[in-house]
């Protein structure tokens, strides 16, 4: 004993102290020149770690972009990211940190919306702004929303808005007035819960008569469906809506492949299914003719900020974004935004009004569309863009890359749908 | 019917793969009084080994057939080797401690496998479907069902029917009845226990890693995999009785039927269920449903 354990305990400082090398990322200005600072948590190794380094990607290129634009009283900002590793005892701890000993203004990041839910508590106790760049779940947005918390991603409200009227519009008609049979399999917290229910409302409002055959809700990171495919299969389904993502929306793909699953009925998800990290993992394996969306797409909308935004993100890490990147180089923007309009000196409210009535121009925006705050929600909106999937070997190593785009302007989806009700 | 067939189907898959698993855990604690926390380290080891191993085979051109080779040759050298670093470089030196200790020994020993199989292949899931696909699939009650998982479930059979033949039929498998019911007295009548502690650890290692090396191919290989094992592992072998393997059988097959049942029927009990059934059989049967008896000393 006495001779082994020094050598155990050497390999587990050797272990436990590697992923706090990116603990240190600094990006930006230096604490002396910044006029201020903004706490990124975003999950930096383990099974979340790619949202986190795109993250920090991304705000590397809204700093780029913001310094190439030039434009007058632009900030200079100090970003520090930390580890949070998918825990929310660990991010509320570094929200504290970031605010009490880095002077933090500002939080941006978090991936996993029941940690965002925590980390939007302890933000509006310390008084600092939450500006949510990847989470996704409404609940934020309406029950959970105050004061100091705003969201530059598309949330899930948004996704099944869209995906309700691609449903009315595309698979709906098929069924001549019988309901269609849904089938719903999401994660097993809170996100999985707030996008069954927002598609549900949704349905509603696009006035799909629909039945639910099953919803199931396997764990997150659950590494065999094979059970949950066969239930869904067991019985007669038009459309499977699935809200998994990352690497369970791959697992959940690559084992439902080797079965008739995607020949049993029709397959959507409206949020995060054709994230790039998605499409990448599955290259060939991914099925042609599922419906898919995702918050930011590296071959939609073919705008030049985009194509710069994609290029340039490949440029410096030699493979193409996911989603998480274009979220935080949003968040950034947005926090420069309304610094920029208020002065960094300006009181809390200054900055509240100016989010309150940001406009950016983004990547994922078309032309001749800004993405805009909604006021009553402190929810960015966007334009959700679904596609199909298709062979397409110009993002490798993706084989298959959305296309049939189906677009929809949030000020189309606050209207009815004018199609006649079958 | 059809869901009833479903529901038995998907329950007996499940509780093939969760025996063979259960069976490594019951067996060391069975004879050793260990409750190994780092088996579920072992299963996930075994996973990754085959998963990866059968990925460098097939890149090599290799035919398919082969990777049931290369699997089933990963889990017996990897769960050999890991199994005997484990006993022979850390456990050998914690004997006759409390049973509390060994636990918090082996919890350590987990959390450390944890992160040295994230060390050497990184947080990326693994998929080897190959060996998965190969031998079709069978069309039961209009339900397709891989022949890979009934394959499984003949290795399940072959392998607790081997356990129960090493133990009940063989010299060496008396000499361990010995040491399991009085380790001095085994001492003193010139048996080996130091010997049969590392060749039960090993066996239960290499069982763990089976388990993980046949699963591979049909699930996502993926960090954390050995943690959620080793508490589905946990409610099996409390469900049979700690130190049965015949209880490990029939608790697997408990908890199989009972995820699966609750998967079909009512999906938001697939997590409670388990813990369900368990708590029920602590409440009446606070020794598992087929614990070994043991002698008390007075």
């Amino acid at each position: 004993m006495n001779r082994s354990m020094p050598w155990l305990l050497l390999l587990w400082g050797f272990i436990s102290t590697g992923p706090l090398a990116y603990a240190a990322v600094e990006l930006g200005a230096t604490r002396q020149e910044a006029d201020a600072t903004v706490g990124c948590l975003f999950p930096m190794s383990g099974r979340g770690g790619l949202y986190g380094r795109d993250s920090a990607v991304g705000v590397e290129l809204a700093l780029e972009h913001l310094e190439q634009a030039g434009l007058k009283n632009t900030p200079r900002l100090r970003v520090l990211f930390a580890d949070s590793k998918s825990k929310a005892s660990r991010a509320v701890r570094q929200v504290r940190d970031f605010v009490h000993n880095e002077q933090a203004r500002f939080i941006c990041g978090v991936v996993n919306s029941a940690i965002a839910l925590q980390v939007t508590q302890v933000a509006q106790d310390l008084e600092v702004f939450f500006i949510g760049t990847d989470h996704a779940s409404s609940s934020l947005t309406g029950e959970s929303l105050n004061e100091f918390y705003f969201r530059t991603n598309n949330d899930s409200a948004q996704s099944m808005r869209a995906g309700a009227r691609y449903i009315r519009e595309h698979l709906y008609p098929d069924k001549k007035g019988e309901p269609l049979r849904i089938a719903f399999i999401g994660p097993d917290y809170d996100y999985g819960y707030q996008t069954w229910k927002d598609l549900r409302s949704s349905l509603a409002r696009e006035g799909v008569r629909y039945k639910v055959i099953k919803t199931l809700w396997p764990k997150l990171y659950e590494p065999d469906y094979t059970t949950f495919i066969r239930s869904l299969m067991s019985q007669q389904v038009d459309l499977v809506v699935n809200s998994l993502w990352g690497g369970d929306m791959v697992a959940f793909v690559q084992q439902a492949v080797r079965t008739d699953f995607f020949q049993h009925s029709r397959f959507a998800n409206f949020d995060t299914g054709a994230n790039y990290e998605v499409l990448s993992a599955l290259g060939s394996e991914l099925p042609q003719g599922l419906i898919l969306s995702a918050r930011h797409h590296v071959n939609w909308p073919d705008t030049k900020l985009n194509k710069w935004f994609v290029y340039r993100f490949h440029a410096l890490t030699g493979r193409y974004p996911s989603y998480a990147a274009e979220g935080a180089y949003s968040g950034i923007l947005a926090i420069a935004e309304a610094l920029r309009q208020t002065g960094s000196d300006a009181s809390n409210s200054e900055i509240r009004k100016a989010l309150l009535g940001l406009k950016l121009h983004l990547p994922e925006d078309p032309e001749g569309f800004d993405s805009y705050m909604n006021p009553q929600d402190h929810q960015l909106q966007q334009v959700i863009a679904i596609g199909e999937t298709l062979r397409d070997l110009r993002y490798p190593p993706a084989q298959m890359m959305l296309g049939k785009w189906q677009v929809y302007t949030p000020q189309a989806l606050d209207t009815p749908s004018n199609l006649p009700t079958p | 019917m059809k869901l009833v067939i479903a529901m038995l189907m998907d329950g007996v898959i499940y509780a093939s793969w969760l025996f063979v698993i259960a069976a490594g855990l019951t067996l060391i604690y069975g004879v050793m009084k260990i409750l190994n926390m780092a088996h579920g380290s072992f299963y996930a080891i075994g996973a990754y080994s085959g998963a990866s191993l059968v990925g460098i085979y097939l890149a090599g051109g290799n035919p398919v057939w082969g990777s049931y080779l290369v699997l089933l040759g990963a889990a017996l050298v990897i769960g050999a080797l890991v199994g005997l670093m484990a006993e022979r470089g850390l456990l050998r030196f914690m004997y006759g401690r409390d049973e509390v200790v060994m636990i918090l020994v082996t919890y350590g020993l987990l959390l450390i496998l944890e992160d040295v199989i994230k060390l050497i292949w990184g947080v990326e899931a693994y998929s080897t479907y190959q060996p998965y696909t190969l031998l079709g699939r069978s069309k039961i009650a209009g339900l397709s069902f891989a022949n890979y998982d009934f394959v499984l479930i003949g290795v399940s059979l072959l392998v607790g029917f081997l356990l129960w033949w090493g133990l009940n039929r063989t010299r060496s498998g008396k000499l361990l009845q010995v040491v399991i019911h009085d380790r001095n007295t085994a001492s003193t009548q010139g048996i080996n226990v130091t010997r049969m502690f590392t060749v039960t650890f090993v066996i239960g290692a290499v069982l763990g890693a089976l388990a993980g090396a046949l699963t591979a191919p049909g699930i996502s290989v993926m960090p954390g995999l050995g943690v959620e094992v080793i508490v589905l592992a946990f409610a099996v072998v409390v469900i049979g009785g700690l130190g049965s393997v015949g209880g490990a059988l029939v608790g697997a097959l408990i908890v199989g039927l009972a995820r699966a049942a609750a998967v079909h029927i009512y999906p938001d009990a697939e997590l409670f269920v388990i813990y369900g059934v368990m708590a029920l059989v602590l409440a009446f049967r606070p020794q598992g449903l087929f614990a070994i008896a043991s002698a008390r000393k007075i």
